[in-house]
């Protein structure tokens, strides 16, 4: 008797373990079997309340098919969500980082051809050339963000300041904000700092575009002039205090408020950081201004752009047909400005029209500034970057920068492919 | 007396989820080790020892993150040992003050390391940050530090917040051993004249010897894999100096799509903790004594 309960205790308790397994795999679609889902999977989570309303519209357009939209944090994005991609079952529609990210799906092949689709011609035709690989176009990005430091126009215009042309002018126009007792640069260092900075920095100090797949392949040194010089411009940041004191403990929270407050004059981030500037604080007027570190002459670009969060179709999906679909919905001017003007973002998408003031004011960049695409998406190896990175840091710790250079040249060519 | 065979059965559950969520894991990452593969693609080829050789001759990265996590365990460990410990003793007795105190000190393991990063991240801002403030408050303006953003430091601030963050879950084990050591034996040293550092040293420790051991292993394992600490205070930064294997390990299997050569890293720091904590376990077994 007393074996046979244990016996069937045991067999209980391995049941139960294995309904408790069964009964997770079978939680929840009731009541849609009529209707194909799709699922959606990106990292912009400050995006959900306009994507939400953007969903809603397209399921009463498009009644046979619901769109499950799921948002993660863009660190677990990049661990998890392409993982997801895998099965087909997850990400029928789902979003990528240039560079890196871009790269890595295309070569596990998880990434559909999108070429012949009509709704390409909704986007700018040279803005989507980073979701392109071996003439097919496996991506769309969506955004279109300048990622180079905003400003205080209004400031600029009280204290009679210009734009600077060249690096001399810069200079002069700091040490001006200087007297005026104004932090030239407001630097989050501890977060996105270095990696958002470093390409308006640079941009005209390697006007070669491919300078990042030169280092990659051996051609190319961090030790040589491009990026020395870009290190020494750094460096002479810091220690003309054009940057504020203990700029790699700033956060970017921090360094938001310094621009807020006027207590700086610039913020070395990018426009997506405009409309949060304005809720912090209204009366400001802002603009973008990238350092142009050589002279008027010399310089070939004034800014940064980079067409990003790139709109896929899963190619192991069952349901590419709808996921296509969304994409097309979501590629409408009238619906991508919607999406534009609630989220404070411009677009890839032609004829968007932009109603909010801060998005009509610097639309010029799109079409009258010379921009280049931010170099560092095209650093394609990600411990490279990171060597990349730490150099900076490296000198704003204190590094020579030939030390800091050789140092990162080191970690480049132990990476190198 | 005969145990029944079907007693057996019972181990199932536990054996099938352990297999599941630890022995599969650890074999694949074994396997993978020896492999090229990114991740994603479906396929890979092996390629022997390569990426075992690639950590111990061609990373140096990997060989900082070793130091990084050398340092920040060894802060952790002798710290915070030392801050439960006395914590401990000082709310040995049951009254309602010590069993309020035990119930605070502990507050902070409840926390998630999300909460307790973004906490402490404020505190160490070097211009908004109530540290620098309280610093500048009380006439020690010198001592204000760019507790992060300082390559020097950054590791050893980490180790700080690491000790808040879990001093209070070591001082309940320690509470635990002191209330164990019977009474009789401090009334026999107090008879033969011992001071307290003698008490201590002669009663007290060697019997807590058990608790100690638990302790020191537990917070070293903990500070091997202090991942989501480090990750949310600082990624790494500034330079790498922060930089562990498990934050490491992260980055070249979710960055860099480098999943064979982050299986590697792992068997290897499974290994270097497996090592050190057998080393502690012989070194602290050998203290213990008995009466």
């Amino acid at each position: 008797m007393k074996r046979s309960l244990l016996l069937t205790s045991g067999l209980l308790s391995g049941a139960l373990l294995l309904t408790g397994c069964a009964g997770e795999s079978n939680s929840g679609t009731e009541g849609e079997e009529d209707r194909t889902k799709i699922s959606f999977i990106h990292w912009r989570g400050e995006d959900k309340a306009v994507l939400d309303d953007l969903i809603a519209q397209f399921e009463e357009e498009n009644p046979a098919v619901s769109v499950e939209m799921t948002i993660y944090p863009s660190e677990q994005y990049q661990a998890t969500g392409q993982r997801l991609l895998q099965d087909g079952s997850t990400g029928d529609v789902f979003t990528s980082f240039p560079g890196a990210q871009f790269e890595a799906i295309a070569s596990a092949g998880l990434f559909e051809d999108l070429s012949g689709e009509d709704f390409v011609s909704n986007f700018d035709k040279e803005l989507i050339s980073v979701g392109q690989k071996d003439g097919a176009q496996l991506a769309l990005p969506y955004q279109l963000v300048f990622n180079m430091p905003v400003y205080n126009k209004g400031m600029f215009e009280e204290l009679g300041l210009e734009v600077p042309k060249s690096w001399s002018e810069f200079q002069t126009m700091a040490d001006t904000l200087l007297e005026n007792d104004i932090t030239p640069i407001a630097f989050p260092g501890a977060d996105i700092g270095p990696n958002q900075f470093m390409n308006s920095m640079m941009m005209n100090n390697a006007p070669d575009e491919d300078v990042f797949e030169k280092l990659q392949n051996g051609e190319e040194s961090l030790t040589n002039e491009w990026w020395v010089k870009t290190l020494e411009d750094f460096q002479l940041l810091e220690q003309k205090s054009y940057i504020q004191k203990d700029a790699l403990g700033t956060s970017q929270d921090s360094a938001m408020a310094m621009v807020a407050n006027e207590e700086a004059a610039m913020l070395a981030t990018g426009s997506y950081h405009m409309s949060a500037l304005l809720d912090l604080n209204p009366d400001l007027e802002l603009d973008l201004m990238a350092p142009i570190t050589v002279e008027e002459n010399e310089a070939m670009y004034e800014g940064i752009n980079t067409a990003t969060f790139m709109l896929a179709v899963n190619s192991k999906s069952e349901k590419k047909e709808q996921a296509k679909e969304f994409i097309a919905f979501l590629s409408q001017p009238e619906i991508a400005s919607q999406y534009a003007n609630e989220t404070g973002q411009h677009l890839t998408i032609n004829d968007v029209e932009y109603e909010s003031e801060v998005l009509q004011n610097t639309a010029y960049w799109i079409d009258e500034r010379k921009t280049r695409f931010q170099p560092r998406f095209l650093i394609t190896n990600a411990q490279i970057e990171a060597a990349v990175l730490s150099s900076i840091e490296n000198v704003l710790g204190g590094a020579e920068p030939m030390e800091a250079a050789k140092e990162a040249q080191q970690i480049v060519d132990e990476n190198r492919d | 007396m005969k145990t029944s065979k079907s007693i057996y059965l019972f181990f199932l559950p536990g054996l099938f989820l352990y297999a599941i969520f630890f022995v599969y894991p650890t074999i694949s990452a074994l396997f993978y080790s020896f492999t090229d593969w990114d991740g994603l693609s479906s396929s890979f080829q092996f390629v022997g020892i390569e990426n075992y050789e690639r950590a111990f001759t061609g990373d140096t990265i990997f060989r900082k993150t070793i130091g990084n996590n050398l340092k920040f365990m060894l802060v952790v460990v002798v710290f915070q040992t030392i801050v439960a410990l006395a914590f401990a003793l000082i709310v040995l007795k049951n009254t309602k003050t010590t069993i309020f105190l035990r119930a605070l000190y502990f507050f902070p393991t409840i926390l998630s390391s999300v909460s307790v990063a973004f906490i402490w991240s404020f505190i160490y801002d070097p211009s908004l940050g109530i540290l620098n403030q309280l610093l500048e408050l009380i006439g020690l303006e010198f001592l204000a530090q760019n507790w992060l953003g300082n390559a020097n430091i950054a590791i050893y601030s980490l180790a700080i917040t690491q000790i808040w963050f879990h001093a209070g879950q070591m001082l309940i084990i320690f509470v635990a051993g002191l209330q164990a050591i019977p009474e009789e034996l401090y009334e026999v040293a107090k008879i033969e004249g011992a001071s307290k550092w003698q008490t201590f040293r002669n009663v007290t420790w060697p019997l807590l010897a058990p608790s100690a051991t638990i302790v020191v292993a537990y917070t070293t394992i903990q500070s091997f894999k202090a991942f989501d600490l480090v990750f949310a205070m600082t990624g790494g930064g500034p330079n790498n100096s922060t930089e562990i294997v498990a934050t490491y390990i992260f980055d070249i299997a979710f960055r860099s799509y480098q999943f064979g050569y982050a299986s590697a890293i792992s068997v290897i720091f499974m290994v270097i903790i497996a090592v050190i904590t057998y080393l502690q376990f012989k070194v602290l077994r050998s203290n213990r004594i008995s009466y």
